[in-house]
């Protein structure tokens, strides 16, 4: 049953959740690229972003005002991401830790535990939703839930914003220049320890944004957020960490290639599409498309 | 090679020590109930899985995230064998094994030249896929609906299984020891502290990480398989990321990169989660705490304070008698 307008909509329908997967990626990125650690926790302020959405939404403001509870609720994870940079990643660079990435990884895996385990005593195990009352958005002749519009359209926006950021402020130079020589940054005078509290936050803030946008299309749970982990760490590693453009490229590549293979292979085993990409991706390039090749000593 | 360069050196006291723990843990039949040999049983399928991952986290300094992904394939591999071509268990448990080794072997191959962080997530993503397929391959593998596989005994007798996981365990820790005292665990610290460095002095690193690779999967698959014909339902929960973040903690709180660290660990945190399973979700986040602030304060865990206690009362030992 192969049709050209089936293949359009599959094609619209990847592109729209893979820019909303990117969001992910690039929160992973962007965090590597400064503090130089892997966030393993970023599903898990996908999930808070989720769950800041449905409060705001049930308990305050109504879900016509959905645009209003987004940034909030992604101003909400970036404070909270703001607040524990300095008590869990900090000492990472302050104390003689041993081995920087085995440290990095067991805290915010310990993080993982302890948020989703907090999310589940403090909620329940039970699946939310605020609900979205947007029509079905017509793109030509080609019907498209509103809620899932809405979420592409903010995600381009924030993506803009975060670009307007990096390459036209003060804080986006610092940024840059952090993530290209820490020790560089730090001779010239840039607080590093403040820049990685800002950066995580960031980072993490992007997380609770596709968090907060998703949360009408898929549902809000303690786990909410492990999916689109997955998604965002195969974006990395096809893109290649620490590389921006990689993650948006690659993030639209992912949302293709599982449209694709859900739609005209099976659809039970769409997760599994994206590993293969992966796997073809790393034995092609191990660094990933666009991934920094670094020299060894 | 790797056989000759198994030796044990001095062997009485590794040997003293296993017989000691042999008689240690034969007590409990005789006075504990079932629910607590459960506990037992499942503890010391921790410990296997413990001690295996620390081989390659702790040892050799691969932060694999995809061990108690290997668990499940040994038990599934056994579960799907007797359902769809009636072999006998023992024959489907060394198939198990074979598959866990054989992809433990592959995907060290394949994260060979990764960095650390390109390695954790790439070991993950296998994992993930793993709990994808088993899940979503339910025409086959009954997805969450659990896959019946028979028991290894024919009365569900918790003491047998008791004793049958106390002697894997055993066997098991003592062909890690084997390893990490041999001319290879010297490799694998080597490799672990700087590899470029290992590699310049001669090292086969390759080799070294593609062996530590299968020889720890296969202890996975191995676990996993006796377990999954203990528990005679398997789920995909089995591959669950929750798996490994436990595994994480055990080994963590119990001393990373030592040998006892995960035999301290694994056991009494699975024991003590399944009591305070009362208190609902808030055992984890304790335990979460814990190990952040472990992390930031004793790197070495419970092992750590033991090794000290052992060197005190040796330094005391060795002071001059007065009087």
């Amino acid at each position: 049953m192969f049709s050209i307008e089936l293949l359009i909509q599959t094609l619209i329908a990847g592109v729209i959740i893979g820019v909303l997967y990117a969001l992910m990626a690039l929160g992973i990125t962007f965090i590597y690229s400064i503090v130089k650690m892997i966030n393993w926790s970023m599903g898990e302020f996908y999930m808070i972003g989720g769950y800041l959405q449905y409060l705001l939404i049930v308990e305050w403001l109504g879900a016509d005002l959905w645009w209003v509870a987004v940034p909030l609720s992604a101003l909400g994870v970036f404070l909270i991401g703001y607040l524990l940079e300095p008590v869990l990643i900090k000492p990472m660079f302050t104390t003689a830790v041993e081995r920087k990435d085995d440290y990095a990884i067991v805290v915010t895996i310990a993080l993982l535990l302890m948020l989703r385990n907090l999310a589940a005593a403090l909620g329940g195990p039970y699946q939310r939703t605020p609900g979205s009352n947007l029509p079905t958005v017509m793109l030509g002749p080609l019907p498209e839930s509103g809620a899932r519009f809405a979420a592409f359209l903010c995600a381009l926006a924030a993506i803009a914003l975060f670009y307007l950021l990096l390459k036209k402020t003060w804080l986006g130079l610092a940024l840059r220049a952090a993530a290209q020589s820490r020790i560089g940054a730090q001779t010239a005078g840039v607080d590093l320890f403040r820049l990685d509290q800002i950066a995580f936050g960031i980072g993490v803030g992007l997380a609770g944004l596709a968090g907060a946008l998703l949360a009408p299309v898929f549902m809000v749970f303690p786990t909410s957020g492990v999916v689109t982990t997955v998604k965002g760490f195969e974006i990395i590693v096809i893109g290649g960490l620490g590389s921006i453009p990689g993650a948006l490229i690659a993030g639209v590549l992912l949302g293709v290639v599982e449209s694709l293979g859900a739609s005209f292979i099976a659809a039970p085993y769409q997760n599994v599409y994206g590993f293969l990409l992966v796997v073809l991706v790393l034995l092609a390039r191990p660094t990933g498309l666009f991934g920094e090749r670094v020299r060894q000593a | 090679m790797i056989g000759v360069a198994l030796s044990f050196g001095d062997w009485r006291r590794p040997a003293a020590i296993v017989t000691g723990a042999a008689v240690l843990l034969a007590l409990p039949p005789f006075f504990a109930g079932g629910f607590t040999l459960h506990l037992l049983t499942t503890g010391l399928y921790y410990t296997i899985l413990a001690a295996s991952w620390n081989l390659l986290a702790g040892f050799t300094g691969q932060f694999s995230l995809a061990h108690h992904a290997f668990a499940a394939i040994g038990a599934y591999t056994s579960g799907l064998l007797i359902r769809y071509y009636g072999v006998p268990i023992w024959v489907g448990i060394v198939s198990g094994v074979a598959m866990a080794a054989l992809l433990g072997f592959a995907l060290g191959r394949m994260v060979l030249s990764m960095r650390a962080i390109y390695l954790a997530i790439a070991t993950w993503a296998f994992a993930e896929t793993i709990h994808i397929l088993l899940t979503a391959a339910y025409p086959i593998t009954r997805g969450e609906l659990g896959l019946n596989v028979p028991p290894l005994f024919r009365n569900l007798d918790p003491t047998a299984y008791y004793v049958l996981f106390v002697a894997l365990t055993l066997v098991c820790v003592t062909i890690m020891y084997a390893i990490v005292r041999s001319r290879i665990g010297y490799f694998m610290r080597a490799i672990r502290d700087d590899d470029l460095r290992a590699e310049s002095l001669g090292v086969d690193t390759t080799r070294v990480k593609v062996f530590v690779f299968t020889v720890a999967s296969a202890f996975a698959g191995l676990a996993g398989a006796f377990y999954g014909h203990y528990l005679v339902v398997l789920s995909p929960q089995m591959a669950d990321f929750n798996e490994m973040a436990k595994l994480i903690i055990m080994v963590v709180l119990g001393g990373l990169g030592t040998v006892l660290g995960p035999l301290m660990g694994a056991a009494p945190v699975q024991i003590l989660t399944t009591y305070l399973q009362k208190y609902g979700e808030w055992d984890l986040v304790i335990f979460a705490v814990v190990v952040i602030a472990l992390m930031r304060t004793h790197v070495g865990g419970i092992a750590a304070f033991i090794y000290a206690g052992l060197d005190r009362v040796r330094a005391r030992n060795k002071q001059p008698v007065s009087t």
